[in-house]
């Protein structure tokens, strides 16, 4: 059997249990926020699609739109060029050809400059190369453009005929064929953004239509598994209440039954003398004293449960607690034959609380101690003071320490639940009913404290009650000073 | 003594007047003379930036105007350009260039071309714009503007080697005549 360390401290519920547990409270909070998230998600995921679909739609429109346009100023302004210069040609007033020139070297400076921006524009190998071919063709157009305008106004018009004939009109069909080939590539271009357009929106309608079906797949199984759950949920509830019922139907029937013998063989006139009758009234005393503690504790229960309990806060110092608990406590455990060993350490701060709730609380840790000690009767009580990690944040911690049975790792988040008894209690024939540990939860979660437990199976078990030390400073109790004082009670 | 409204038309004259010379002065380029009378400019010989000539003697320049010279000396072609007839440019030219006047000088075209001895006959422009830039258009065109009139899409051509910003530059546009 292995020694317990009655100056350690009891180490918190592990953060998987403390998870399992919250789950195991909230499950239809919990998958909503599951489905709240999926749902954001999805969301995201389908705005990100739509916008990549319309930045791919702006850079068609930019590059194919705004290029063939580019391209249809190109071929004009190509065209004015040289139709400015046979405008040259129609007529003998020198004046009018000098303006006909300049329109004509007005737009192919306009040309010139369009090309040099196709090419700073220009991305592919076949873009650029091209573009160059372009720049090369209208660079020796016109330079027979020049020729031919130079004889214009010489005056030397077959001569101008000639030469444009002969090298204006070949070398200014390739710069044509170029602007073709420019645009034909436009039109390539465009055809590709417009197809890996359309794949792009089908592609999104795709992983939309994927991910509806999938937040309904997800959203059904989750209203589903809500529903179960609840459903499971109410089935436990009603097979607890059940086993509640059974258990203080077999708690009310021992004490009732007693009380029903002695009352018949005070009746039928068995009991003789003042003496055995004294012995009777004290039976039927302690059996319905037991009746009305049972019946006090389910009462107790409902009221912590709903919120109805009205608890008197005041400041309290921690041996105010134990000592109430003990003195409560006393006759139990003196006719259960157990040791109790006392260690309040001195000098304790005060806690805010009500003192017969929280002597409540703990008198029930001691009747479980009690209740599942087994054959080694011997329980300690602790209390300290526990540094929190949070500075200004210190608690008290009061724990009732057994040598008994121990919980299985398995049973842990379940023995707060009410009327929740463990299989194994059940079979061995203790009696309860289950609203021991959940009346002592709710006490500690209403004074702004915690239960925990440590335990393991046929070594015992270790509840602690967490308090947080208050907040105005209190001159520590005389009696808190009795540090290792150790009671012991037959 | 002169009524109130004639003096102030008197001082509104010259105030104009004195107004029109200063903006001719601000107008002038670096061509201009700056030690000429105001109202006296040089008269610049203007050919295209791709003629490989840059100098000709008084002598030359009429053979040239008067069309008794063909091509230059890269082979274009001469192609004369004149102003209309009775520009001050025009006038200017044909009188200290050519050393006639309007009616002699058309004469000897009509008679040159006529007898052959003329090869080139001179083309007839509007404005100084206009002769600035059918010169910048013809490689062989040689044309006459005021020296403020030049920009840099023509050359200025020296005329006995010296350009019209020199003291001893030949080719001056009188003043006009008083009204």
């Amino acid at each position: 059997m292995i020694e317990p360390d009655n100056n350690a401290a009891p180490a918190p519920v592990q953060p998987r249990d403390r998870v399992l547990g919250v789950f195991s409270r909230y499950p239809s909070a919990l998958l909503l926020l599951v489905v709240f998230s999926v749902e954001v998600g999805v969301g995201m995921f389908v705005i990100r699609d739509v916008r990549t679909a319309s930045v791919e739609a702006q850079q068609m429109y930019a590059r194919s739109v705004l290029g063939l346009r580019q391209i249809g100023e190109l071929q004009y302004q190509a065209q004015e060029t040289r139709r400015s210069t046979l405008y040259a040609l129609t007529t003998n007033d020198s004046n009018l050809q000098v303006e006909y020139a300049d329109q004509s070297r007005e737009a192919d400076r306009r040309v010139t400059d369009g090309i040099a921006e196709y090419l700073k524009q220009a991305q592919m190998p076949n873009e650029i190369e091209v573009g160059r071919g372009l720049q090369r063709d209208w660079s020796a157009y016109l330079k027979v453009r020049d020729e031919v305008l130079a004889s214009i106004l010489e005056g030397s018009i077959k001569e101008a005929v000639d030469m444009d004939l002969n090298g204006g009109v070949p070398s200014f069909e390739r710069v044509r064929q170029d602007l073709e080939e420019i645009k034909r590539l436009y039109d390539q271009q465009a055809s590709d953004q417009l197809a890996r357009v359309g794949a792009s929106s089908r592609r999104s309608t795709v992983r939309l239509v994927g991910v509806v079906c999938f937040t309904l797949i997800f959203a059904t199984f989750s209203v589903w598994a809500i529903q179960r759950s609840r459903m499971l949920g109410a089935v436990q509830l009603a097979r607890l209440q059940m086993e509640f019922v059974t258990s203080i139907s077999h708690e009310l029937r021992t004490p009732l039954a007693v009380i029903r013998s002695a009352a018949e063989n005070i009746a039928d006139g068995v009991v003789g003398g003042k003496e055995q009758l004294a012995r009777y009234g004290s039976v039927i005393r302690n059996q319905s004293r037991q009746i009305t503690d049972l019946v006090n504790e389910i009462l107790l229960f409902a009221s912590t449960r709903n919120k109805k309990n009205r608890y008197t806060l005041r400041s309290l110092q921690v041996s105010e607690i134990i000592d109430l608990a003990i003195e409560n406590t006393a006759e139990l455990v003196r006719e259960a034959g157990f040791v109790v060993e006392q260690r309040v350490e001195p000098g304790l701060p005060s806690i805010i609380g009500d003192l017969s709730a929280l002597s409540q609380c703990v008198q029930n840790l001691i009747g479980n101690a009690i209740k599942y000690s087994g054959q080694t009767r011997w329980i300690c009580i602790h209390a300290g003071l526990d540094e929190a990690k949070i500075p200004g944040h210190r608690e008290i911690q009061i724990s009732v320490q057994d040598r008994g049975i121990g919980i299985d790792k398995s049973e842990l988040p379940h023995i707060f639940e009410p009327f929740y008894r463990s299989p194994a209690v059940s079979a061995a024939q203790i009696h309860g009913t289950g609203l021991g540990l959940p009346l002592a939860q709710n006490i500690a979660e209403a004074m702004n404290g915690k239960l925990t437990v440590e335990s393991k199976l046929g070594i015992g078990s270790t509840f602690t009650l967490h308090l947080p030390v208050a907040k105005q400073k209190q001159p520590p109790a005389a009696a808190g000073a009795r540090g290792r004082d150790v009671v012991a009670q037959k | 003594m002169p009524r109130p409204m004639g003096r102030w038309l008197i001082i509104g004259i010259a105030a104009s007047c004195l107004l029109g010379v200063s903006n001719r002065r601000a107008r002038a380029g670096p061509n201009a003379p700056s030690d000429l009378p105001p109202s006296e400019q040089s008269l610049a010989i203007v050919v295209n930036t791709s003629n490989p000539v840059d100098n000709l003697s008084m002598s030359e320049l009429r053979k040239v105007f008067l069309g008794e010279r063909r091509h230059w000396p890269n082979g274009r072609r001469i192609t004369l350009v004149m102003m209309e007839p009775g520009q001050p440019e025009r006038k200017a030219l044909i009188r200290e260039v050519c050393q006639m006047n309007e009616s002699d000088f058309s004469q000897h075209f009509l008679h040159g071309v006529f007898t052959g001895e003329v090869f080139v006959s001179p083309k007839t422009l509007a404005s100084p714009v206009g002769v600035r830039k059918f010169v910048f258009n013809v490689p062989g065109a040689i044309g006459y503007v005021r020296a403020t009139d030049v920009d840099s899409s023509v050359k200025v051509l020296r005329v006995d080697g010296r350009l019209p910003d020199d003291k001893e530059y030949g080719l001056r546009i009188p003043p006009a005549p008083a009204q």
